[in-house]
């Protein structure tokens, strides 16, 4: 006589992906959306932070992201990533963000930042995360809200050139002409601004 | 994870190393060495983790769900205000009913009616008691030295109206 035996081993229900939990929202389970914006929550507004670098900003923006995702997430097609279709929503709402504010404020800030002496500059730096934060705020602004974008993805999102240009609709070769504008731009005004860095910077191969 | 010397055998200008750029990311005396072999890596030191917002993911998911009932709502509300298709057709079909219903009624009382009610309708009525209406002139009796008096010429030759205007300074207010 055979006798079957079976093991019942209790597991652990594995979380639904991205495109899985989208076909659930569209069923209108409202939980789903719930999760899905509390697990790319911290992703968009880091993005949305770096671009615009103001904390409450970006917050509103990210928020604003999310609505917008609700909204229009019968549009998205399955047959694309969901990250790449989120990225290219957050970038469209952040550079959108980043014109309009650019045209009130216009730079208004962009000479405003003390510039170190040579004698500060010749004393050497040591590179700080955080010092380097306020940098990069400072020098990005003479940057356009695409180059931003893109300088942003690229370098601390760490997305290739291929994935961006995705995520914008465009060509590689326009988002590496970017990057390459973007990085001379900075460099130019690291160079006004912080010739401590600049110096290192020059030392270096910047394209 | 990586050490600091790890890292440093290990990195070179260009790198993509998730590990080595982690590193980068967090330990400050290994990017100052880093910045100066690849200047590029100094501002990739910024990313690569993730950040929570203002107030806590929490807060935050709660206003997005909070915003998106409210959307929802508003959605529910529009919704109501447009009418459904079998209500438009309903609508549509009534007025539909009144203009043919309100044409045909037209029709019917434009027809010409039958002889004997057309003589019933010309039948004279009964003379009702016919009133003379006549003009009662307010002042029967004037006289006055100073009195001009113009007659109105009448308009047409048949005219027999009279019109005559009377000035007199000494006129009594209440005449």
């Amino acid at each position: 006589m055979a006798v079957e035996l079976r093991l019942m081993i209790p597991t652990r229900q594995a979380e639904p992906d991205d495109r899985e939990l989208v076909q659930t929202i569209r069923e209108g389970d409202e939980l789903a959306f719930e999760q899905l914006v509390r697990r790319k929550t911290s992703k968009v507004y880091a993005l949305c932070y770096r671009i615009i670098g103001n904390a409450e900003d970006a917050k509103d923006i990210s928020q604003l992201v999310f609505i917008k995702l609700w909204e229009n997430l019968e549009k998205y097609d399955p047959t694309y990533a969901f990250d790449t279709w989120l990225y290219r929503m957050v970038t469209n709402v952040a550079i959108d963000f980043m014109r309009n504010k650019q045209s009130r404020e216009n730079a208004v800030n962009s000479n405003l930042r003390l510039v170190k002496t040579e004698a500060e500059a010749d004393q050497g730096v040591l590179v700080q995360r955080k010092e380097i934060e306020q940098v990069f705020e400072d020098v990005s602004a003479c940057l356009s809200p695409k180059q931003k974008t893109i300088f942003v993805m690229n370098q601390m999102d760490d997305l290739p050139s291929s994935e961006i240009a995705k995520i914008l609709g465009c060509r590689e070769s326009t988002v590496r002409n970017h990057l390459f504008n973007a990085r001379k731009s900075m460099q130019v005004q690291l160079q006004k601004r912080y010739p401590e860095y600049a110096r290192l910077w020059s030392a270096g191969s910047v394209e | 994870m990586t050490s600091c010397l790890e890292f440093r055998s290990l990195f070179h200008a260009g790198t993509n190393d998730p590990a080595l750029l982690g590193h980068l990311r967090s330990c400050d005396p290994c990017l100052d060495y880093a910045a100066h072999l690849d200047p590029d890596v100094m501002f990739r030191a910024i990313g690569g983790e993730d950040l929570v917002p203002p107030g806590g993911v929490d807060a935050f998911v709660e206003d997005v769900m909070r915003a998106v009932h409210v959307r929802s709502k508003e959605d529910v509300v529009e919704s109501h205000h447009v009418l459904s298709w079998p209500r438009r057709l309903a609508v549509a079909a009534t007025i539909a009913a009144s203009v043919v219903g309100g044409t045909l009624v037209f029709e019917h009382e434009r027809q010409p009616l039958p002889a004997a009610v057309q003589v019933a309708a010309v039948t004279p009525r009964p003379a009702v008691a016919q009133v003379k209406l006549t003009t009662k002139p307010v002042v029967e009796t004037y006289s006055s030295a100073n009195a001009t008096i113009v007659e109105v010429p009448s308009e047409s030759a048949g005219d027999t109206t009279k019109i005559v205007m009377v000035i007199d300074d000494k006129l009594p207010a209440d005449l």
